[in-house]
This record gives C-alpha cells, sequence and structure tokens, in this order.
C-alpha cells in the first residue's frame, strides 16, 4: 500500500476521560506516527479549534491535550508538506480511538511551510530558521552571509571572502555550528578561518540564540547553529534538485545537485547525495578591484539510511574543500605599512579582474563522517548513539621569497572523535528526557616543514560530558531544565627555537538551563530560558606567540587563563497572525572572564619594523541586546517586513567597550506579488533597504575609528514556473543597487579596503 | 538480534580504531626560514674614475632572534668620510637557518627593491644611485657620494626593503619616500646612525 512520493501517517488516539465528566478535566492524548515504519512524527501541530488550545507532538510522536469539557470539538493536524487534517470528534467518557491518515502534498514553497514549519530542535530558547523560500534566495552565499537574513545574526569578516556567523554578539569558539547533528571542529579560533560548510546541503539552517552547553556540549555559549539536510526517505521516492547560480562581482559561478532516493524494494532504506562547486574571481569595490580575493570551493556529501520499525540507523559523510584569496594590501609588513593603508583607506595595489589566486590564500580541506543510530527500548524508552569523525587540514601561504610561496606558512591537521550515548524517555506522564554521555576527543598536529615557528602548539584534548534533560508538558504550558558535567584536559607541546615547551592543563565546568513556553493562544507564545555555559580557553589564547599580518601585530598568549563562564536569559514572543508575524527576542548575557586581546602599550622593533604587542586579558562583560523581526500583509499581492537588531556589551572591569561588537541595523523591504491568481506561475518582486548605523560604542584603541554608517537598496525578483508536474524557480537579485561605497565594522579589512559594491546574481533552482 | 549484536561488535571495534589513532604527533624544531637576522652595509671607497681603492668599511644590523618579543636589534654606526665617494653593497642573511637572503633578492629582483631614505637625503649630505646594473633598480649595490659640506657630523640613514611591490610605480628613485604607494609589505626598515668625520 505504499504509493510513490507519498508519506502516509497513523494518528492513533486513545480518548481517556476523568471520572468526574461534567467538569473539564477530560485528557486527548494521541501519537502521530508513519505509516510504513511506524517511525514517530515530531512536532505536527495538534489543535482544537474551539478551545483554541494545541500542542506540538514530541520527539516520540506523541501528544497529550488536558483539562478539556466534554462537547463537540474541532481537531486540526499540520504538518509540513502534508494535507492538513480538520475532524470533527465528540468527547465524553469512553469515547474509542480513532486514526487518521495524514497524506503527503506536493510541496508548494510559497504556502505550506509558513504554517507547519517543524524546528529541528525543540528547546524553550528563541530559535528561527532559514528554509524554504528565503533559504533559496540565500543560494550561492556562505553560511556567514546566508544567516544574516536571521534577526541577531551578523557577520564577522575578513574580506568578501570570509565570514563567519555572529550571534548576539558572539563569534567563533563562542557558538557552535553542527553539520548534520555533529558538532564541526575545525580551526574555528581564528577570525578568518571560515566555517568549513556548504550551505547547499542545508535543507534548512536553524539558529538557537541561547545558551545551549547542556544539550551540546562546551562552547555554546552565544548560541548554536543547526545545518541540516533533508530527512531521508523511507519510502520509494526519487527527487532530484538544481541549483545554478551566477553572479556578476567575482564573476562567480555556482552549481549544487541533490538527489534523493528511497528504496521500493526494501521498506525504510533511503540515500542522498549532493555535491557542489563554486568558482569566483576578484571582487570589485564601487571604485576598484581588490586584488587577490577570488575563491574555489568543491564539496559533496551522500548519507545512507535505514528505518524499522525499531531500528533507525545513518551513515553520512561530507567533504568540503576551499581555496580563497586573501586581498594582497592586507599582508603589511609592519606597522607603518599598516598605518600608511589605513590612511589611504584603499589598497595601494592597483587590481584587475582575475580567477588566479596567488599568496597569501588558504587552502582548507575538512572531511566529515558519521554513524547514528537509534533503537526502540520499548514504548517509552529509545536507545541513542552517534559517532562523528573529522579531519580538518589548513594551509595557509604567504607572501615568501623563492620556492618557499609553495611552502604553507600554517600547516595544521586537526582529527576529531565526538560520541554521543543517551537515552530518551517518554512517560505516559508529561514527562519526556534524555540522559547521555557526550565525548570529544581532538588532536591537533602542525606538519612540519613550513619554516615558521608554528602560532599553536601540537595538542591534544579530551572532554568528557554528561549530561540530563527533563521536560514537563502540561497544556499550553512546556518547561524543561537540564544539567550537565564535563571535564576537559589539554596536553600541548612544542618547539620555540630549540626550548620544548610544554603544558599540561585540565577544566572542569558544571552547566544548567532552566526555560519555559507558554502558547497563550494558537497565535500567540512566549518563551524564557535562563542558561549557564562555559568555554575553556582556546589553544590560541593559551599559546598564541606569533606574527599576525593583517594587524601587524605580536599577539602572545596567556597559559594561565581561566575558562569563560556565561550565563544567558532569553525571552521571546511568538505571534502568528492572519495578516501578520510578529518575533521579539530579549536578552542579557552575563560573562564571567571574559577572554580578550588587549593592546598593551608596548610596541616591538625588529630589523623589519615596529608592531604593536596584544595580549590576551581577562574580564567580567555584559552582553544585552533585543532582536526584532516581523511581517505584514497589506493585500493577497502586497506584503512587508522588516527586521533589526542592536546589541549592547560592556567590560564590566573597565566599562569600557569590546572590539567588533555589531553595530545597530535594520533590514526593511516590501515585496508585491503578481500574475494570475490560483495558477502556480507566480511573480514577485520585493524592494528592500538595510540600514547599518556607525559603531559608536568604540574600544579605547582600535587601528582606525569606525566607519560611518550606511544604507543599501537591495532588488529581488523571483518567478515560478510550472514545468510538467516539476517546478522551475527564477530569481534575479540586485544586491548594493546604487553601487554605494560602504566599509562595515565587522569586516576585518574595513582598514584596507571598502566593501563589495553592485552585484547582479541570477538564480536557477529546478525539482524534478 | 544476532546481527544486531555483530554490528554493535564492529561498531566498538571502529570505535576503539578512531579514538586511539587519534593523537598528535610530537612536535619538531622549525626553524624560520626567510627571517632576516643580519643586515651589513658594506662601503668601498672610488676613485674618479669609479674604480675600488681604500679598505672595506662594514656596518651591521643583527637581532639574532628574528621576530620575538623583547629583543631589540643592534645597530653599529656607519662611519664615512664627507667629500668622499662609495660603493655600497648589501649583504642580507638568516643566521637561524644560515641562508643567504642576498642570493635570493637577487633572483627574485623584479618583486624587491631597496628604498634610501632619512636626514642624510633629507639635508642633501648623501646622494645615491642604483649600479647593480642593467637598470634594474634594486638597491643591493650602490654608488654613494657623502657632501663635503654637512655642518654637522652626526645624521641617520633609513634602508628599507620591499617585497612584492609594482616596480612600475616606484621606478628607480633609490629615494622614493612614497614606496608604500607601489604596493607590497615591508621586509627591512633599519634607521642607522650616521657619523661623518
Amino acid at each position: 500500500m505504499i504509493q510513490k512520493a507519498m508519506l502516509l501517517l497513523v494518528l492513533i488516539l486513545s480518548l481517556n476521560s476523568a471520572l468526574h465528566a461534567q467538569k473539564c478535566e477530560l485528557v486527548l492524548r494521541g501519537r502521530v506516527l508513519h505509516k510504513e515504519n511506524n517511525q514517530p512524527i515530531e512536532a505536527a501541530y495538534v489543535w482544537i479549534l474551539e478551545s483554541k488550545s494545541g500542542i506540538s507532538t514530541d520527539a516520540n510522536g506523541n501528544f497529550i491535550l488536558r483539562d478539556l469539557c466534554p462537547g463537540k470539538y474541532t481537531l486540526q493536524i499540520q504538518y509540513l508538506g502534508h494535507k492538513e487534517i480538520k475532524q470533527q470528534l465528540t468527547l465524553n467518557a469512553g469515547s474509542s480511538n480513532q486514526t487518521f491518515l495524514m497524506e503527503e502534498e506536493a510541496v508548494d514553497l510559497g504556502g505550506v511551510e509558513v504554517h507547519g514549519h517543524r524546528e529541528s530542535v525543540q528547546t524553550t530558547t528563541a530559535v528561527q530558521s532559514l528554509y524554504g523560500e528565503e533559504l533559496l534566495q540565500s543560494r550561492g552565499e556562505s553560511l556567514g552571509e546566508s544567516l544574516k537574513r536571521v534577526a541577531g545574526v551578523t557577520t564577522f569578516s575578513t574580506g568578501n571572502t570570509i565570514s563567519k556567523p555572529v550571534i548576539h554578539g558572539m563569534h567563533s569558539n563562542r557558538i557552535l555550528i553542527l553539520n548534520n547533528g555533529i558538532r564541526l571542529e575545525g580551526q574555528q579560533w581564528g577570525a578568518e578561518h571560515a566555517p568549513e560548510i556548504d550551505p547547499f546541503l542545508a535543507e534548512e539552517i536553524t539558529v538557537i540564540k541561547g545558551a545551549e552547553t547542556v544539550r551540546f556540549g562546551p562552547e555554546a555559549m552565544g548560541g548554536v547553529i543547526l545545518v541540516n539536510p533533508a530527512a531521508l526517505p523511507t519510502s520509494k521516492i526519487s527527487t532530484t534538485e538544481i541549483n545554478l547560480v551566477g553572479s556578476s562581482n567575482g564573476r562567480a559561478g555556482n552549481v549544487s545537485v541533490t538527489h534523493v532516493g528511497g528504496s521500493g524494494k526494501i521498506a525504510g532504506l533511503g540515500y542522498r547525495i549532493q555535491g557542489s562547486s563554486r568558482k569566483a574571481g576578484n571582487i570589485q569595490t564601487p571604485n576598484y578591484f581588490q586584488g587577490n580575493t577570488g575563491m574555489s570551493e568543491t564539496s559533496f556529501s551522500g548519507a545512507l539510511g535505514y528505518s524499522s520499525k525499531k531500528l533507525g540507523t545513518e551513515a553520512y559523510y561530507s567533504f568540503f574543500r576551499t581555496e580563497l584569496g586573501i586581498l594582497q594590501d592586507a599582508h603589511t609588513g609592519n606597522l607603518s605599512d599598516l598605518q600608511q593603508i589605513i590612511k589611504n583607506g584603499a589598497p595601494f595595489t592597483q587590481a584587475e579582474f582575475t580567477y588566479t589566486l596567488d599568496n597569501p590564500k588558504q587552502v582548507v580541506a575538512h572531511h566529515l563522517a558519521k554513524l547514528k543510530a537509534h533503537y526502540h527500548l520499548n514504548p517509552s524508552w529509545k536507545l541513542n548513539f552517534q559517532y562523528g569523525f573529522q579531519a580538518n587540514h589548513r594551509q595557509e601561504f604567504d607572501r615568501r621569497r623563492g620556492d618557499r610561496n609553495a611552502r604553507p606558512s600554517l600547516d595544521l591537521e586537526l582529527f576529531t572523535n565526538t560520541l554521543e550515548v543517551f537515552v530518551d524517555h517518554n512517560l505516559k506522564s508529561n514527562w519526556t528526557g534524555s540522559l547521555g554521555i557526550h565525548l570529544i576527543q581532538q588532536a591537533n598536529s602542525n606538519v612540519p616543514g613550513t619554516g615558521v615557528t608554528p602560532l599553536i602548539p601540537n595538542y591534544d584534548m579530551f572532554n568528557g560530558g554528561i549530561f540530563l534533560m527533563e521536560k514537563y508538558l502540561k497544556g499550553p504550558l512546556e518547561l524543561e531544565g537540564g544539567l550537565r558535567f564535563d571535564y576537559r584536559t589539554v596536553t600541548a607541546a612544542r618547539y620555540v627555537g630549540n626550548e620544548l615547551q610544554k603544558a599540561d592543563l585540565s577544566y572542569q565546568n558544571a552547566s544548567a538551563f532552566f526555560g519555559g513556553l507558554y502558547q497563550l493562544s494558537p497565535s500567540l507564545s512566549f518563551t524564557s530560558n535562563l542558561g549557564t555555559a562555559w568555554r575553556p580557553p582556546n589553544v590560541n589564547e593559551l599559546f598564541s606567540q606569533g606574527l599576525h599580518h593583517g594587524a601587524a601585530a605580536v599577539e602572545i598568549g596567556d597559559a594561565n587563563l581561566d575558562s569563560e563562564k556565561s550565563l544567558k536569559w532569553v525571552n521571546g514572543l511568538t505571534y502568528e497572525g492572519k495578516r501578520s508575524t510578529l518575533e521579539l527576542t530579549g536578552y542579557a548575557n552575563k560573562i564571567r572572564d571574559y577572554i580578550y586581546l588587549n593592546p598593551t602599550s608596548e610596541t616591538f622593533v625588529s630589523l623589519r619594523g615596529t608592531f604593536n604587542v596584544y595580549e590576551y586579558l581577562q574580564a567580567d562583560a555584559l552582553f544585552y541586546g533585543l532582536d526584532v523581526s516581523g511581517t505584514y500583509s497589506f493585500s493577497d499581492q502586497f506584503n512587508g517586513y522588516a527586521k533589526g537588531s542592536i546589541i549592547r556589551a560592556k567590560n564590566m572591569e573597565t566599562e569600557r567597550f569590546f572590539p567588533f561588537i555589531p553595530s545597530d541595523r535594520m533590514d526593511w523591504g516590501l515585496s508585491y506579488s503578481f500574475g494570475s491568481k490560483g495558477i502556480k506561475e507566480s511573480n514577485r518582486l520585493t524592494v528592500s533597504n538595510l540600514l547599518v548605523s556607525r559603531q559608536n560604542r568604540e574600544p579605547n584603541f582600535d587601528l582606525a575609528p569606525a566607519p560611518a554608517g550606511y544604507g543599501l537598496l537591495n532588488v529581488d525578483y523571483a518567478k515560478k514556473i510550472q514545468v510538467a508536474k516539476n517546478e522551475l524557480s527564477i530569481s534575479v537579485q540586485v544586491s548594493n543597487l546604487l553601487n554605494t561605497e560602504f566599509k562595515e565594522y565587522m569586516n576585518r579589512f574595513r582598514y584596507f579596503t571598502a566593501d563589495m559594491g553592485r552585484n547582479f546574481q541570477l538564480k536557477f533552482n529546478y525539482q524534478f | 538480534m544476532k546481527n544486531l549484536k555483530i554490528v554493535s561488535l564492529y561498531l566498538l571495534a571502529l570505535l576503539a580504531f578512531g579514538f586511539s589513532s587519534c593523537k598528535s604527533e610530537d612536535p619538531e624544531k622549525e626553524n624560520d626560514g626567510e627571517v632576516i637576522t643580519d643586515v651589513t652595509l658594506i662601503f668601498q671607497e672610488l676613485n674618479e674614475s669609479n674604480a675600488l681603492i681604500g679598505d672595506i668599511l662594514s656596518f651591521k644590523a643583527s637581532d639574532p632572534q628574528g621576530i620575538e618579543v623583547g629583543k631589540t636589534p643592534t645597530l653599529q654606526s656607519i662611519s664615512l668620510t664627507k667629500g668622499k665617494k662609495y660603493q655600497m653593497t648589501i649583504e642580507v642573511s638568516n643566521s637561524i637557518e644560515g641562508e643567504d637572503i642576498t642570493q635570493e633578492i637577487l633572483e627574485e629582483a623584479e618583486k624587491h627593491q631597496f628604498f634610501f631614505l632619512g636626514q642624510v637625503f633629507d639635508s642633501s649630505f648623501f646622494t645615491i644611485q642604483y649600479a647593480d646594473g642593467d637598470g634594474i633598480g634594486l638597491g643591493l649595490k650602490n654608488i654613494v657620494t657623502v657632501s663635503s659640506s654637512t655642518g654637522t657630523n652626526n645624521s641617520s640613514m633609513r634602508v628599507v626593503l620591499r617585497h612584492d611591490l609594482d616596480k612600475k610605480v616606484s621606478g628607480t628613485n633609490p629615494n622614493f619616500s612614497n614606496f608604500v604607494q607601489a604596493g607590497g609589505e615591508t621586509d627591512l626598515d633599519i634607521t642607522f646612525p650616521v657619523i661623518l668625520n
């Protein structure tokens, strides 16, 4: 009975009534499962229209609605990509079980997802996702750039090719990125080290804006980014998606192909393969080319999964390789070089367009392999296992003399094993939760032969964690809490000259969180989450000792640094009305022993010239701010949106500001859809405006003052065409339409160059 | 169930392998290549017909640690006689790795250029021209003329070596003070004290 391209759901309802029939104490219980393999469906929405109460199913597909009066009700069930169910039912004592079949419908990216979107993580912190149409618009951008669409997320970038996501003012080792459920372990510590992940593999990118150390382990202080591919099919299906993106600025081309298939012979067996490639040349600012800013990137991934009634397994592998050029003039020889270029405000080198990459450049390869399994021990208990292996190879090439140009001056190999074993329980009562262990083992080695004293030592790191999380559901109220304990050891060694330096360090920390969600009505919900998080100091903060060319600075680590400990309180209000939506997130994050790089008054003199000296210091810090995003439909055709964020970050000891904190910004736009109503061929024109203010809260010392605020005008035209039974999406986007020259405070290369000028992009997406 | 046990065993073996193979390498000594630790300016007097005469005078700047915090370079004062003409050659080396960087600079003459700046030129005590031959504008070999009327006996000369610059912009002017406009980066920037007798 399994039909092609169709998922069937079985909803088993068991209706229990309380003894006092006349009182409103009836309970409606149910479970949502896949038909073919009895896999539970998490986060299907179940509403009772009359009482305006509802709930989403939990990880095991269960839901409970309580405190219902006897009477007739309309039950509505929604799930992403499936036909909505509306059914009348009568509640009284002794009702029998009922079964619902939910049918998958052709995914119409315009409509369905707005209502039935499933968050990839169930948490009481503020969560926002990029999926469907919005993700389609971002295709061809790096992970960091794509995520700028989420309010409260900005980027910390090094030129226009390297960008790191910033959540609520935190980046690098203070946030976590998960590639299909595995903590991405690259050399995240470096400001110019972009995340080693291809956003094309994602069907959805989710940002959790709270402290999530308990769930995901140390370092998840500012937030977590989940890059999730589409779920593997469990029935016979074959879908292919092709994305083509061309950009005028950098003359970039981008191809991505994804194929998803399910076996017709073996029920529950499915696979997914995906590959993408990108090539770009020198970026152009309104008035000049940035020399050596091209890049090329290749990535592919494959997954194979099998699920039966009790067992679910998945094997996954992804490979990512990138070669990035670094702006020539950013590689300064000494302080006076740096001061000269800052004074000039633009590169001295007169560059032309080329795809050729020269030194300085980075070549990074990242492999990730994952095995995942779960086993249903009994209807209430589930055993989960996840193992990940990652190999990261980073080579950085500087401008050197002779054949040394072919030798990297930084050559690091990082291996990481991660293992998670945990049990989930879903008791008949209102409690769900999990308990487990989480091990991380990491080995970093400098590949000899660079001819440069290594910036960071060789090291072995082991992190063991044990965690417990419980969630209580009662009607519209959801409460959750969790505890975790971690122990970490770091053994490091390196040679500086002829001297062997060694260090044995250990850290331990307990973290906890408590949060709640209250569904005030089907359209309004409130969340609040208070969580502690911690981050042990990173190897570069402990052991750095060397020259940083882009800043003409010598950076000195401190092996005696303590762990950073934070307490983050995040509150969210979500409203989804008929015409408007509103999402508000307010937060405060207090961090003890925040580690930051502080300029000393010393300079260092060598035959090469003078350099500033920076040292790593610790101080208590307070981050707080607000994210707002909303949409409004003036009519079926005419829609508007606005989003914005403000962040304040202060050093509590000196009452001064930290460098590289995003300035206040907002993005707003209007869109008009036309074409005959009801026909799938649609046209939509969006005009938007990004406004960024100057960062007036500057640190005491900066190489150059913060650049002026700016406004950019962007235009997007999207068209959907029905080709046979398939959908073709075409869009033309123009960013920075007026070719405005601007510098972004969060771009480290603002010292050397203006940002990217006008860019025309043409994007095709075809699914068949 | 039997299959499950076998699978679990394979998994355990894989994990054991994964976790035990994950160990960092022992660190190896890395000698800093191409770091310039010694710069020697070698002067020898030239007669009217530009033939070398007299003793070789050499003045050295050294920083045996390369770039390391807390160590400053040692500089010798350049001591020359007023009214004389000298050939000045420059030798550059890395004592850490025992590398002769002079040769490397010569091999990459199109990518390198020395500039000579500072008070000795601002006050016209010295005049200098490149003498590397073939008009390559490099500065490893130069002719320096010391003015006979300098007014003072103490002055200074700044020696800058630029790497990866656009020599179409810098030309063949050894006193081109706007060298940053030619792009590239600084390999050397030393200011020698000068004593004129």
